[in-house]
């Protein structure tokens, strides 16, 4: 399966979170370009974010995409 | 052939915490205040718009238009409620500015209206989160703290905007809301206060966030000639301008430039024949303190990067003053009544009777966003000779 890769646009780290993700928080969200052009949202597997523009990888999932820095995997 | 349409008269409820009020009982309050000042008989009035967000999830009451309407004593009018998330009631605003100017109404009424306090924060929470699409973001646990926290964290990368510059944004709209009598927090705080106060979604702490406000602002549109018969206390729509922008996060080509902001200005800007630097004050939307910064950029008050430095000119050598009512992080954001909220505190300037009066103001300019500034209103005001 081909992985989503790409580089960090932004980060946030969440929280407060609404009802459904109380149990969650604090957790990472990303703002991800992926290579080929795509955006998307999705969570980070450490608990402090990354710097905007580190490369990250995740697979690819129909739930939220939990991303790795890119270094941590090669 | 087109009608000028006026403001033809205002009014605000205090903004804050107000226990024991229904959304009925507040925007009466306000709907009649209004109509009393602007001194045009109810009769007149063909359309009630009552701009709101939550008050389904958060009170149980629906069917705003017809109840408020009722309460007023208006008979036979078109009574609706209007929602776009935050920018509820100035979308409102721009639907009745359409009717009027249009020749199919002589005067319309809205009112904006929310109450979200007195529950617990995780239902406030999720009750705002419904303005996120849950198909895709919502479901990622996507917040609106968690919004700007991505669009601070970004302008910060790419234009060196420090905390300290964020900070005092919601500095000088302390400064301001104290001398506000309708505003919810009248206390001043200090940078350290707000660098210092708990993270809500980083790098968004507590007091770079609103609050979450009750009340209601209410605003008569008419048409000149009405107007002019009945001597109201009007200010002139010179634009009135409602556009989408990106709905997510990641329909953003660039997260720190709200698109709907710029197009809204732009176009606002063409029909009133006017530019940026002829505007006086402007009440813009400050959910949190790093959205003035973006938002007075993307209204043209700064070059894109320059609003962090330039939050720290007000009141020296800029000429367009920004919230002085104390914006929505100090006046307070009760989500549906901000638009109506904002439309009364520039026509207040723009009638020479406001608590932080701009001398001189004679164009005011109004930007209320809903969602992920996906829902933007821009309008222009101008002063009336009398």
């Amino acid at each position: 399966m081909n992985k989503l890769a790409g580089k960090v646009q932004s980060y946030t780290v969440i929280r407060v979170p609404g009802n459904a993700h109380a149990e969650a928080a604090p957790f990472v969200l990303l703002l991800v370009e992926l290579d080929d052009g795509r955006r998307v949202l999705g969570h980070f597997s450490g608990r402090e974010p990354p710097a905007i523009d580190t490369r990250v990888i995740a697979i690819p999932s129909p739930q939220t995409p939990v991303f790795t820095r890119a270094e941590d995997v090669s | 052939m087109t009608r000028n349409v006026h403001i033809a008269g205002v009014a605000s409820t205090n903004f804050g915490t107000l226990p024991g009020r229904s959304l009925q009982s507040l925007a009466a309050e306000a709907g009649r205040a209004a109509l009393a000042d602007a001194r045009i008989p109810p009769a007149k009035i063909g359309c009630l718009f009552v701009g709101n967000f939550v008050g389904g999830i958060m009170t149980g009451q629906e069917l705003l238009g017809p109840i408020v309407a009722a309460d007023l004593a208006l008979a036979n009018v078109a009574a609706i409620k209007i929602e776009a998330a935050c920018a509820s009631s100035s979308a409102a605003v721009r639907l009745g500015y359409d009717l009027i100017r249009a020749g199919a109404e002589q005067a319309v009424l809205v009112i904006g209206v929310e109450r979200l306090t007195g529950g617990p924060r995780s239902a406030l929470t999720t009750a705002m989160t419904a303005a996120i699409d849950q198909d895709t973001e919502g479901r990622a646990g996507l917040t609106f703290p968690g919004f700007w926290g991505l669009v601070m964290a970004r302008h910060a990368h790419l234009y060196g905007t420090t905390r300290e510059q964020v900070a005092a944004v919601t500095v000088k709209n302390r400064k301001f809301g104290a001398a506000n009598p309708l505003a919810q927090f009248r206390k001043t705080v200090t940078l350290e206060d707000v660098t210092s106060s708990p993270l809500i979604a980083d790098p968004i702490r507590r007091l770079d966030c609103c609050p979450a406000t009750d009340g209601a602002a209410a605003v008569v549109l008419a048409a000149e000639t009405l107007v002019r018969s009945c001597g109201s206390p009007s200010v002139r729509v010179a634009a009135s301008v409602l556009v989408n922008g990106p709905a997510r996060a990641c329909d953003y080509a660039e997260i720190t430039t709200h698109d709907g902001t710029v197009t809204a200005a732009r176009r606002a800007y063409k029909a009133a024949g006017v530019a940026p630097e002829d505007i006086d004050v402007v009440e813009l939307h400050d959910c949190f303190s790093i959205a003035e910064i973006v938002d007075s950029e993307d209204l043209g008050f700064f070059a894109k990067g320059e609003g962090g430095p330039g939050v720290l000119q007000a009141g020296a050598n800029r000429k367009t003053v920004i919230n002085p009512s104390g914006g929505l992080l100090s006046k307070g954001h009760p989500t549906g009544a901000t638009g109506c909220g904002q439309i009364y505190e520039v026509a207040m300037q723009l009638r020479g009777r406001h608590p932080n009066q701009v001398e001189g103001a004679r164009l005011g300019l109004t930007h209320n966003g809903g969602g992920t500034a996906a829902a933007v209103t821009v309008h222009i005001l101008e002063s009336v000779a009398r």
